[in-house]
């Protein structure tokens, strides 16, 4: 009896092939729009991150207790190069560098501005940092003791000057005497990160220590490396923290807690919008199920006064509705693998990105991600909201009485 | 008649409450003067504490006139040399002798510490800025060792480019400061200068021994010790200029 059903429900869908071909395509666009978002979205969310800590940050770093909160010169790494040496054999990974930050005031011949002074490792540095490779003018830090400077390009202007200009450094030692000294500028980047181009000069890190009075120290190791082994790769670290005091291993949600905020208020916003897209499907959906059932009022007169019970009914059209709305969610699935896929190849990429990318430092062209977190919820969520807007008509259904409906036209 | 009593009563009312804010005013400009003289030299030690280290710095001092103020380092050698000339309110020049350069700290960067220290460039000159830009308010007067002590609220005038949104001043009947708080533009109070010792010196009794403490960090703080203090001296004019200060004849 239940293949009965089944069979009249099967039957009964395509009865109006047209309408439920066009339902079908209804819910196969929201799904293909929904994984294409999804995909996208994830796709340039991982981008962003992975870009954002490629720049200067890294996947992780190990600092002193408390520097993250309130960034003081003394609270720094005592023989730091050994701890990023040790670091670097346990993880079996290149990219560990170790630097040293100041804050100074930057004298050129006609400006003075208040400036963030990173020492970095001229050898590992590149291996963390974009910003090495990102050289528009000059060339990048040679020595981890010459004495010279490279140099943001928004702060280069306003400091107005060029590679081959000296700069003159004035701020506080760790130990609090007076830091100065006076070097040329070799080059300067262009990281296309606002902050770092504004705010940031650097120079080679045994220099700095020089100046800074920093002995063998540093504020920060950096750990790069793949994000999806981070897990490993910080057990690793913490293993060579264990005999070290009062030094933590930072994640980079810890260190740049603004990025991850900024992609919970978009994603948070967006779903905002899918679940318009939803609501809209369900509608169509509900629209179709109410008029195939007030369009067979009469039949359902003639089943029931034949003896069908109305539970049996109801079962049909859940099964019409189960079996639209599963075939919608299988090719919806189906298409909009394909459609990512595609794009996960070729690329995607839509004009004015460019210019977008470059403010939030994201590629102009976007990889959307194929995974399980960007194929099922969408589609997913279309089905089940199909299967909500379908309860109407059978609780319209219920109430039927066989007279009644027999005299429906 | 009845209304132009009421418009006199209306235009005579600001200037009584005027009146106590001249009184405060006062306090505060003898206080000022008081400190600085017609004009002064001292010698004194600046010792910066923090938790794990510790460090004193000897400096000379010269001022002249509520404005200009010349402080340059004599020891430890390291830092011996160093300079900052102050002039008006907003110009500070500082001279480092180790890159041999004068270099104007800009305006943006008053508020930055001094040499490392909880003074900031604008502490560190102490002008009498405060006297004109802020308005002062006595809120109350204590006993203190058979001196009367008068606790003035200081806030900044509208067009003041001043950081604080308040400063609180306990000044002695003798114009000694015996402290003076810094409240930010939340009236939450960042930072005190507490005076611990009150001495005879330059023929006055004078606050020796000052120290900054930034609120809720007992274990950082700045102590300013003064050794030799003289008023009044002959004191050249040549003295607050940017080529004395780079090549010092002092």
């Amino acid at each position: 009896m239940t293949n009965t059903t089944t069979l009249l429900a099967w039957r009964n869908i395509w009865r109006h092939p047209r309408r439920t071909l066009l339902t079908i395509a209804a819910m196969v666009f929201a799904d293909v729009l929904l994984i294409f978002m999804l995909g996208l979205q994830f796709g340039q969310y991982r981008m962003m991150i992975d870009n954002s800590l490629a720049i200067f940050t890294g996947q992780m770093q190990v600092q002193a207790e408390g520097y993250n909160d309130e960034p003081h010169m003394y609270r720094s790494i005592t023989a730091a190069d050994a701890l990023a040496q040790d670091i670097r054999e346990r993880t079996q990974l290149d990219a560990v560098a170790t630097r040293g930050y100041g804050f100074a005031l930057v004298s050129s011949e006609s400006r003075t501005l208040g400036v963030q002074i990173s020492g970095v490792d001229p050898l590992h540095e590149p291996r963390v940092s974009t910003i090495p490779g990102l050289i528009s003018q000059g060339r990048y830090l040679g020595e981890v003791d010459s004495n010279e400077i490279v140099i943001g390009s928004t702060l280069a202007r306003n400091l107005k000057i060029k590679p081959g200009d000296e700069l003159t450094v004035l701020g506080n030692g760790r130990d609090g005497s007076i830091a100065a000294t006076v070097a040329p500028v070799v080059g300067i980047y262009e990281s296309g990160s606002r902050d770092m181009d504004r705010h940031m000069l650097s120079m080679p890190l045994d220099t700095f220590r020089e100046v800074f009075s920093m002995d063998d120290q540093a504020h920060s190791i950096i750990i790069g490396g793949a994000r999806d082994q981070g897990d490993s790769i910080a057990a690793a670290a913490r293993d060579a923290l264990q005999q070290r005091e009062s030094l933590v291993l930072l994640d980079w949600e810890t260190l740049m807690p603004g990025l991850k905020q900024a992609i919970q208020a978009d994603f948070t916003s967006a779903w905002f919008m899918y679940a318009v897209l939803i609501v809209l499907v369900a509608f169509g959906m509900l629209n179709t199920m109410l008029m195939s059932v007030l369009e067979r009022t009469h039949e359902f007169g003639i089943l029931l006064a034949l003896g069908v019970g109305h539970g049996k009914l109801a079962r049909m059209i859940v099964t019409e509705s189960v079996a639209l709305a599963t075939i919608g969610m299988l090719f919806g699935i189906a298409c909009g693998a394909l459609l990512v896929g595609y794009f996960f190849f070729n690329g995607f990429s839509f004009p004015g990105m460019e210019a977008m990318g470059e403010r939030f430092n994201i590629p102009s062209v976007l990889y959307p991600e194929i995974s399980i977190r960007s194929l099922l919820p969408g589609p997913l969520a279309v089905f089940i909201t199909t299967l909500l807007a379908s309860l109407y008509p059978i609780l319209r259904m219920r109430k039927l009485h066989p007279i009644e409906a027999l005299q429906a036209v | 008649m009845k209304y132009s009593a009421a418009l006199l009563l209306l235009l005579f009312s600001p200037m009584v409450s005027a009146e106590s804010g001249t009184d405060a005013r006062d306090i505060i400009r003898d206080a000022i003067n008081h400190y600085r003289g017609l004009t002064s030299y001292s010698e004194m030690t600046m010792t910066i504490h923090r938790p794990d280290w510790e460090r004193t710095m000897s400096m000379n001092g010269w001022s002249s006139g509520g404005k200009k103020t010349l402080v340059r380092v004599t020891a430890p050698p390291r830092d011996a040399g160093n300079a900052t000339l102050v002039l008006d309110d907003n110009k500070v020049w500082s001279f480092t002798p180790k890159i041999n350069r004068v270099i104007r700290i800009p305006s943006s960067m008053m508020s930055q510490s001094w040499m490392g220290s909880d003074f900031s460039n604008k502490d560190i000159s102490r002008t009498d800025e405060i006297v004109d830009k802020y308005d002062h308010t006595l809120v109350r007067t204590e006993e203190s060792d058979g001196h009367t002590v008068y606790i003035i609220e200081s806030i900044p005038q509208e067009e003041a480019a001043i950081v604080w949104g308040k400063e609180i001043s306990h000044v002695r009947d003798d114009y000694v400061e015996l402290e003076h708080h810094f409240l930010d533009q939340d009236l939450e109070t960042v930072k005190i200068l507490k005076t611990l010792d009150i001495q005879e010196m330059g023929g006055r009794m004078f606050a020796v021994h000052q120290r900054m403490n930034m609120l809720e960090k007992d274990d950082e703080w700045t102590e300013f010790s003064i050794q030799t203090l003289d008023f009044d001296r002959e004191i050249p004019e040549y003295l607050f200029t940017l080529s004395n200060l780079r090549n010092p004849r002092d």
